[in-house]
């Protein structure tokens, strides 16, 4: 139906650079932080120093006595807000949920004394007892509705228990990945202004139509008095994607203020209420065949969610669709502690759910002694095993291939521990990687100039992706032009509507939108002669019925990553030495844009193997370790060789561009194939991320 | 306080400046200088480095009395007029460069490395990056921007020499 | 809050005295943190980095070492790498190239983390602290006198730190540290190794594996004792296990985000071992030589 557009594909494919990267190496790319408005009072948001209970007092009266305070804000004087989602109900209850919930804000003329007024102000709490950590056995973990995107929480088929019972061959383990954080380089911030009835908000983020409509409704007034500007945003990796309290703090305040208000976020505080991926613990079962042929997979996964609202990872989601077994399940149960609500964090779902997964198989691979590349080639599935759907493309088994073509896997020894250079323990892991490629309604304008510059307008968000850039290219195939002919405007509520840069479907969304809209126009050019009007000529096309109306397929990506680690024996400092990654995306519209996709998920990765970790301390009830200091990130130094290829796809159920989405895979599995890979070097196997040295040396 | 400080080559004056403040918060809020990012305020990420007296620091941690008197070059400095340096223009090249944030703080530690060590080992690009956190690109790529702004900077200076 | 500026030292010393809360800053790597995250906010930030003194360094008349309280890490590493080894070894692994351009001996003193990576090389080179204040003039503090506590120091609320002596190294220099990150890396413990073999002993030396940086006394002590001092011989492989167990056992660590207590105690055994084995080796290659 949807046939690719081959003909006329000259710039769709090409490494072209980065549009905005003169503005962004000059320092001249304004972010949001960036903006001085005149008459601009600074606003800090004052969190919760109690995990769970009730606000009594706060003493604003003695705040509004300090040289420079302009206002102090909680509940007790706080304008009301028109909504029931808790989440977004910013100092509307006396309620605390979480220590570090946004309890007041107090703003002053300069930030110095907006931070001693937060720091100071007095506030009176009840304090109840809270429960912040998350177990398996926990007494109120219950089944939800559904998980993150819609998928039902558990699926079954045939009779696992029993298949289990009988498989000659089984693994039956428990896994378990720690609370990450997104940690983009650009820390939250909103500068937010009221003009008459208008709000203008300057807010990094990965969704300005959504944050436009959240905003409306809040405030009680219709979208278009909302203007989201956000044209560069410093990374989101999903912590921009949802309306956050902060800028409802940031909203509120300035209505109640009548100024401008900055409201600036630290490092610290994107640890609280910016979200997070939720921990999990997560119990695989695999039953085989002596030669590894799955006969059962049973996948049950355990997170946490909020008091405020129900997130629940789609953690077991990946095992519905990576391999055959005429016998399977796959389970999700959420325990609602007094945390903050966990979010989206680069394939959320798919990045710990495959960590479990892709463990276990290696851990099949050694029972069964069969290598771990070939067990997963032996269980390729022909149609999706659960859903049953024919897959619009399947090209794993390839990658994996490719990859230990290009690894120098052939010919590895699987004994564990046995390789070494001096003190150092050497060992090689495989691990799958795989994500959805979805698509989301999305609308696009393109304006065509009598001199023949076109301008396309289309409410994305480039988080850092390279969106303007092969939104650049996209249209200028479609439209027959030259890119230096087309300037693409995203970032900007006020242009037409687009989806989220989230879940890896941004291109695709507002790619087929774009195409629509320059085919639209091409037609109506020719249409007239091919001479463009003085007036100029502007098309918009909506792709909401095409997108609703597309054939049922399996669609996703597939990949297949390879890592070499270092071990110290002494010590249990684990390097990567080597990553590499092959990956079957259908077709890459922009290979520089998009090596550094893949290989930047691949560090991030690499950074979820060996480093981070959210700890959540049981006493006070908040994160322990919340800066860059604590809370490491892999570093330049830590990223030796990470390679990235990709295999020509074809696929022409996708979208007119014939791509899937990129920005998630690359995590997707790397954290398996580097603990596979220690366990190949040290013979320790490290079920519970991170793979701290502590844990490699007993 | 007020604070006289030499910014890209031109003699500044700010007035106001509270005395707990960063050089950080001086460049950004009160001179209009937002390249250098504010991101981790702790010295951890590198986002903020600047040069103070030739010397690439972190303007976060730079309290802004003790820049008085001193020079400062920050990356909207480092193009000459309107050209741009190697660094920047291979930054662009190579992919370095994703959402942009870690860019500038980059961009001047990587420019103090060429220009002081001129071809330097991928090592010695590990080494004198270590402390500038990138979260999207995964380093390799602003590995090979270093690697060619400096093979062209060598070219460059080579070509100098020779129609000297 | 007031920022002082003294252009001198006697003017620094004066000021202090005048207000014994005023916070000195230097490369402000600790101090403006602690502003920036509101950990506190000083009444006055001394700012040393105008007293050109205090960034100089000089061989005095007894030999040793006065290393100024401003010589930032970078110019340890390149100017004094090969008098003093260890601290400069240890300078490297400080934060970043940035932080090491700013940051300094002095300033990890004063803020006396039981992390900060040059405390163990000063107690393993018996260093001297060189502290001083306008009413009662210089006071010289051990190294191993200086540490009193988490983020506490001998200092009195009216010192200052002027300098810290070292004798140039008479023999091998190790420092050694666990990190989760292969830079910008917090140590999960560290030791430092400084070989005295003239006076046939050596200085050992933990670090992040107590409330303060600690001397392993029972382990120089061992070493002092059971070593063959001449450097004629191999070190007998039980007197180095012996050795990294006795470094052990001088520390209390706890387990925290970075490592368990059982890991540190291990890992400084481990650290112990190898920084003895090079230094020993060095040491023999050049009694041989």
């Amino acid at each position: 139906m949807t046939a690719p557009v081959t003909a006329g594909r000259r710039y769709a494919g090409a490494a072209l650079d980065r549009v905005e990267g003169l503005d962004k190496v000059t320092g001249r790319a304004a972010y949001a932080a960036d903006h001085r408005p005149a008459d601009l009072v600074h606003a800090v948001a004052v969190p919760a120093t109690i995990a769970r209970g009730e606000v009594v007092q706060v003493d604003v009266d003695a705040m509004l006595k300090r040289p420079g305070v302009v206002a102090a804000i909680w509940h007790g004087n706080a304008p009301r807000l028109a909504t029931s989602d808790e989440e977004l109900a910013v100092l509307q209850s006396r309620r605390v949920a979480y220590r570090g919930q946004y309890v007041a804000v107090v703003v002053a003329e300069t930030p110095e004394d907006a931070r001693e007024a937060a720091r100071t102000l007095r506030i009176e709490y009840v304090a109840e007892e809270h429960d912040v950590i998350l177990r398996a056995d926990h007494p109120r973990a219950y089944r939800p509705e559904n998980v993150n995107a819609g998928h039902p929480s558990d699926t079954g088929q045939g009779d696992p228990d029993a298949a289990l019972a009988a498989a000659p061959v089984v693994v039956d383990e428990e896994y378990g990945t720690p609370a990450e954080h997104n940690n983009p380089m650009e820390p939250h911030a909103t500068i937010a202004d009221w003009h008459g009835d208008g709000l203008i908000v300057h807010e990094p983020s990965q969704n300005v139509s959504g944050l436009r409509a959240t905003l409306a409704s809040l405030f009680g007034m219709p979208p278009g008095h909302v203007h989201v500007v956000s044209p560069h945003v410093g990374g989101g990796f999903g912590s921009k994607a949802k309306t956050l309290p902060h800028t409802i703090l940031a909203a509120l305040t300035a209505k109640q203020v009548g100024r401008p208000v900055k409201l600036a976020l630290t490092r610290r505080q994107l640890f609280v209420a910016t979200g997070y991926r939720t921990p999990t613990v997560q119990r695989v079962r695999l039953g085989a065949e002596p030669d590894g042929r799955l006969i059962a997979i049973t996948h049950d996964a355990v997170m946490q969610s909020s008091t405020l609202s129900e997130f629940t990872e789609q953690t077991a989601v990946p095992s519905r669709v990576m391999y055959a077994a005429p016998h399977r399940r796959t389970t999700h149960r959420v325990v609602r502690l007094d945390v903050p609500t966990p979010s989206w964090m680069r394939a959320p779902g798919e990045c710990p759910g495959m960590f479990a997964l892709e463990s276990a198989m290696d851990e099949l691979a050694i029972a069964c002694g069969v290598d771990p590349v070939e067990l997963r080639v032996r269980n390729e599935p022909a149609a999706g095993p659960e859903s049953g759907l024919p897959f619009s493309s399947r090209n794993l088994v390839a990658c994996l291939r490719e990859g230990a073509r290009r690894f120098g896997w052939a010919g590895r020894d699987p004994r564990p521990g046995v390789r070494r250079r001096g003190r150092t323990l050497i060992g090689t892991g495989v691990a799958a990687s795989t994500f959805p490629a979805l698509r989301a309604p999305s609308s696009a304008t393109v304006r065509a100039e009598p001199g023949g510059r076109y301008t396309v307008r289309i409410a994305a968000a480039d988080i850092g992706t390279g969106a303007r850039t092969v939104l650049t290219q996209i249209a200028a195939d479609a439209l027959g032009t030259a890119p230096a002919a087309v300037t693409v405007e995203l970032g900007d509520s006020a242009l037409p509507p687009a989806p989220v840069a989230g879940g890896s479907m941004g291109t695709a969304s507002w790619g087929t939108a774009v195409v629509r809209a320059c085919e639209e126009l091409a037609a109506r050019l020719e249409a007239a002669g091919g001479t463009v009007p003085d007036g100029g000529l502007e098309v918009t096309a909506d792709t909401g019925r095409e997108v609703r109306a597309q054939e049922r397929y399996s669609r996703h990506a597939f990949g297949a990553q390879f890592a070499e680690v270092g071990v110290d024996a002494d010590t249990g400092e684990t390097r990567v030495l080597r990553l590499l990654g092959v990956f079957a995306a259908g077709r890459v519209l922009n290979p520089k844009t998009a090596r550094s996709q893949f290989i930047g998920g691949m560090t991030m990765g690499l950074s979820m193997a060996l480093l981070e970790e959210s700890i959540m301390d049981g006493r006070f009830g908040d994160f322990l370790n919340c800066d860059l200091a604590q809370y490491h990130i892999a570093a330049h130094a830590d990223v030796r060789d990470v390679q990235a290829y990709w295999l020509e796809e074809e696929d022409p159920h996708l979208n007119p561009m014939g791509s899937k989405g990129i920005g998630e895979i690359g995590i997707v599995g790397t954290a398996a194939a580097i603990a596979n890979a220690v366990h190949h070097a040290t013979g320790v196997r490290i079920r519970e991320l991170p793979i701290r040295l502590d844990k490699l040396v007993r | 306080m007020r604070v006289h400080l030499t910014v890209n080559g031109r003699d500044e004056t700010v007035d106001g400046v509270w005395e707990g403040e960063s050089l950080l918060y001086v460049l950004r809020e009160r001179m209009g200088l937002p390249g250098a990012k504010n991101a981790c305020e702790q010295g951890e990420c590198g986002s903020c480095t600047v040069y103070l007296d030739g010397l690439p620091v972190c303007a976060c941690l730079v309290a802004a009395g003790q820049a008085d008197g001193r020079r400062v070059r920050t990356v909207e400095g480092l193009a000459d007029g309107g050209r741009l340096h190697p660094i920047q223009e291979a930054f662009v090249e190579c992919g370095a460069v994703q959402c942009g944030f870690c860019t500038p703080g980059l961009l001047v530690q990587a420019h103090d490395l060429i220009e002081r060590v001129g071809e330097p080992s991928d090592a010695e690009i590990r080494e004198a990056l270590a402390g500038n956190l990138c979260r999207c690109t995964g380093y390799e790529k602003i590995l090979d921007a270093v690697r060619l702004a400096a093979a062209r900077r060598g070219a460059a200076r080579t070509g100098t020499e020779d129609r000297s | 809050m007031d920022f002082l500026r003294p252009a001198t030292w006697a003017e620094a010393l004066a000021a202090k005295a005048a207000d014994p809360t005023a916070v000195p800053i230097q490369g402000g790597t600790d101090v403006m943190v602690e502003i920036n995250f509101d950990v506190r906010r000083p009444p006055a930030l001394l700012d040393l980095t105008a007293i050109g003194e205090l960034g100089d360094w000089e061989l005095t008349a007894d030999g040793l070492l006065r290393v100024g309280a401003g010589v930032p890490y970078a110019r340890i590493i390149t100017e004094l790498g090969d008098r003093l080894p260890g601290l400069a070894q240890a300078s490297r692994t400080v934060g970043s190239p940035q932080i090491r351009n700013r940051g300094t001996v002095g300033g990890n003193l004063g803020a006396a983390s039981p992390a900060g990576d040059a405390h163990p090389p000063l107690l393993a080179c018996d260093a001297v602290i060189e502290a001083e204040s306008a009413a009662r003039g210089t006071r010289m503090i051990p190294a191993t006198g200086f540490y009193l506590g988490v983020k506490r120091n001998a200092l009195e609320p009216d010192e200052l730190i002027r300098a810290v002596h070292l004798r140039p190294a008479t023999g091998p220099q190790y420092f050694s540290k666990v990190g989760t990150r292969n830079a910008m890396v917090i140590a999960v413990c560290s030791f430092a190794l400084a070989l005295h073999p003239g006076e046939r002993r050596l200085g050992a030396a933990v670090g992040s594996a107590a409330p303060t940086p600690l001397r392993a006394r029972a382990a120089e002590e061992f070493a002092a004792r059971e070593f063959d001092w001449s450097g004629a011989t191999a070190l007998d492989p039980a007197l180095l296990a012996r050795f990294g167990e006795l470094a052990a056992e001088a520390a209390s660590p706890i387990d925290d985000v970075r490592g368990t207590a059982a890991y540190r105690r291990h890992a400084i055994a481990v650290l112990a071992r190898r920084t003895l084995t090079w230094a020993w080796n060095d040491y023999r290659g050049k009694a041989a030589a």
